[in-house]
């Protein structure tokens, strides 16, 4: 087992990444804080009123962080689950079943963002020919699936194989239905007088302001997914002797 | 395994659930009867007008199409599972992808023809114009197979559950959004004196696809319910 | 034929056996005996490779059974606790599927066999319109119609009457002298020459 693949197995325990993650935390938490008021504090105060879009177009920040980094859930749970099927890592299956809550959570937030921007910019909280609020929608959905799978399996180990296979059959259905929605799109609506294309008329200071938010949003998630693993961790090796001894030192 | 064996077997299977369903007709009967009061609840609701109802035909005929499928599949593997049938194709030597591919066709077969059938005479109904038949029934012939077999993963995944008809619905019927697209933007495109082919060959190529792959996921997710 | 070693399994957090070894070779039957919840349906069903939930290593003539399981599932019969009888088709249709399923096979031993067991005369009603233990005969029937080498039987008496129980002895007592191997759960005292014993969850 030496050698190249030992980080490998090494990853799979639990109480490996518990006192990994319990030295990584402040860091990541640091590292969160930082980004998300450089970013909040740039986009709300220095960066400069859209020509057309007034104060709105800073809404546009969260939202294109939001909405980057819900793109990722899905992968992230079909990589999880293939982990799951393949090698039975239990803690790839404790990632995963976090990640479908937060992952939803996300999408919804994708969706209230770009309502809310859209309420003011295209005069309408929803817009059917906006093909990736419709998309996301859908995404949406997909996890929802995936959670009330998850809820409806009493054996803990058939719901996170079932929902491992579910994330991988779900992760190539939201892109087909992304790039299928994509299509249908552009034959209902030719020139679609309102898009959320953030190109030309917003300079570089945009998108500085944006990446840093894109990184503020992805260690936000990474350190709810943290913990809501180390909850997860915590409660179904209750029984480990590691976990009572963590106990008692808390007590 | 020879070849003729596992030619035998999945003729038997095919065989066997075609049989089942022949005695059992309520059960396809059902969902077929609520496609139908799906479709002539739409004049009602929305509008008696034909200029209307023909903008709507294909859509509300897919959508009806979707829902009810939805109420056939349950019955899919339920009583396989129940009577430990399932377990009796675990434990075959043919492959397990190809006895769940028979069993899809023979679900096809009862549930997705009758429905394609009857599409014209309600097309006509919705006041479709006749251009559209040929595509409606075309983009019918390739959607609904990827529907039932995306169906068949869900109702593997959860063949074991008391209740599992909703969560049936909230899984699959997201997943069936690209064929619900393809098939009525090639009724549409055929409407619109366009050629309806480019669609049809994406709805034909989503079927390849997961004639490949689904058979392969509705195989793994028994295995995974069945332990 | 088969041999088990060290198999380990954990059911919800409780665990069902450790350490569990034993072979069963050819002519061999083995009654597997312990009280409810004990883990009887388990281990048949772990040994079948409907259940992957435990550790330790199977055997199939030598070899593990991972890497050989097409030969092991052709020479496999497992009847399981629900016998894989359809209820609206008639014991006829269901073993003409079941037979097929396996080889190409004709009507001829099939009424040959319902006959055996004792169902001349139900061939083509419905299944549903059959007594529990005429239902159970039809999964019972399958025990003539395949050359299987090891058959693996969950509770087969449970609804059989005396006679029922006698015609099953007599089977099993015949396929082991021809060679073959059983592993049968029950809670029947069996009367069969040479039939060993492995209780489960006496260790707790």
């Amino acid at each position: 087992m030496a050698g190249r693949w030992q980080w490998f197995h090494r990853l799979g325990s639990p109480k490996w990444f518990y006192e990994k993650t319990t030295r990584w935390l402040p860091w990541l938490w640091g590292a969160m804080a930082l980004f998300l008021t450089v970013g909040l504090v740039w986009a709300l105060l220095f960066l400069p009123e859209d020509y057309q879009q007034g104060h709105t177009s800073r809404i546009l920040v969260v939202h294109v962080a939001v909405a980057g980094t819900s793109l990722s859930f899905f992968p992230l749970m079909a990589v999880a689950g293939t982990v799951t099927l393949v090698w039975r890592m239990k803690l790839a299956d404790m990632v995963a079943k976090n990640a479908a809550p937060l992952g939803a959570w996300f999408s919804f937030l994708t969706l209230a963002t770009g309502s809310i921007w859209g309420s003011v910019s295209w005069g309408t909280w929803w817009e059917w020919t906006d093909s990736r609020l419709v998309s996301m929608l859908f995404q949406f959905f997909l996890l929802l699936g995936v959670i009330s799978l998850r809820a409806a399996i009493e054996n803990a180990e058939t719901a996170a194989r079932a929902c491992a296979l579910l994330s991988i059959v779900g992760c190539i259905n939201v892109v087909v239905i992304k790039y299928s929605v994509d299509w249908w799109n552009t034959l209902h609506q030719p020139s679609s007088p309102i898009s959320m294309e953030v190109g030309s008329p917003n300079g570089p200071e945009f998108w500085v302001a944006t990446v840093v938010m894109i990184v503020a949003v992805y260690l936000f998630l990474a350190v709810s997914l943290i913990l809501a693993t180390r909850n997860e961790i915590l409660q179904r090796e209750s029984r480990a002797q590691w976990v009572r001894e963590l106990a008692l030192e808390a007590r | 395994m020879s070849g003729t064996n596992i030619g035998t077997a999945f003729l038997a299977t095919l065989k066997r659930d075609l049989l089942i369903s022949l005695k059992r007709r309520n059960d396809i009967l059902n969902p077929f009867m609520f496609f139908i009061i799906v479709v002539s609840l739409f004049p009602i609701g929305v509008s008696p007008e034909s200029a209307m109802l023909r903008q709507i035909a294909a859509g509300v005929i897919w959508i009806a199409v979707l829902l009810a499928s939805m109420l056939s599949m349950d019955s899919l593997y339920r009583s396989d599972y129940e009577d430990g049938t399932l377990e009796q194709l675990l434990l075959s030597s043919v492959p397990l992808y190809l006895l769940v591919f028979a069993k899809n066709i023979a679900h096809w077969l009862v549930s997705g023809l009758p429905v394609i059938l009857v599409s014209p005479l309600l097309a006509y109904m919705l006041a479709l114009p006749s251009e559209g038949y040929m595509t409606l029934v075309a983009s019918l012939l390739l959607g609904t197979p990827v529907v039932g077999m995306l169906g068949s993963i869900a109702v593997a995944l959860t063949v074991g559950l008391g209740s599992r008809g909703l969560i049936l619905a909230v899984i699959t019927v997201p997943m069936s959004v690209p064929v619900l697209i393809f098939g009525t933007l090639a009724v549409q495109n055929a409407l619109a004196g366009g050629s309806p082919l480019g669609y049809l060959a994406l709805l034909g190529a989503m079927l390849a696809l997961t004639i490949s792959l689904a058979p392969l996921a509705t195989a793994a997710a028994l295995r995974i319910s069945m332990n | 034929m088969l041999e088990v070693r060290a198999l380990n399994c954990e059911r919800n957090d409780r665990l069902l056996f450790r350490d569990l070894s034993f072979t069963l070779e050819a002519g061999q039957a083995l009654q597997v005996k312990g009280g409810n919840g004990s883990g009887k349906t388990t281990l048949l069903r772990i040994i079948c490779g409907l259940n992957d939930s435990y550790s330790g290593e199977l055997f199939w003539h030598g070899a593990p059974l991972g890497e050989r399981r097409d030969a092991f599932y052709a020479g496999l019969l497992y009847i399981g606790h629900r016998v894989a009888v359809n209820r609206v088709l008639t014991p006829l249709e269901n073993l003409r599927w079941s037979s097929r399923l396996r080889n190409p096979a004709d009507d001829g031993p099939i009424n040959e066999a319902l006959v055996h067991i004792g169902l001349a005369g139900h061939e083509d009603s419905p299944c549903h319109s059959l007594s529990a233990g005429q239902y159970q005969r039809v999964s019972l029937a399958r025990l003539f119609l395949r050359g299987a080498g090891l058959w693996v039987l969950d509770e087969p008496f449970t609804t059989l009457d005396t006679h029922g129980v006698t015609l099953l002895e007599n089977l099993v007592t015949r396929h082991t002298e021809s060679g073959g191997a059983v592993l049968i759960t029950t809670h029947h005292k069996l009367s069969l020459p040479g039939l060993r014993a492995l209780t489960l969850g006496v260790a707790r």
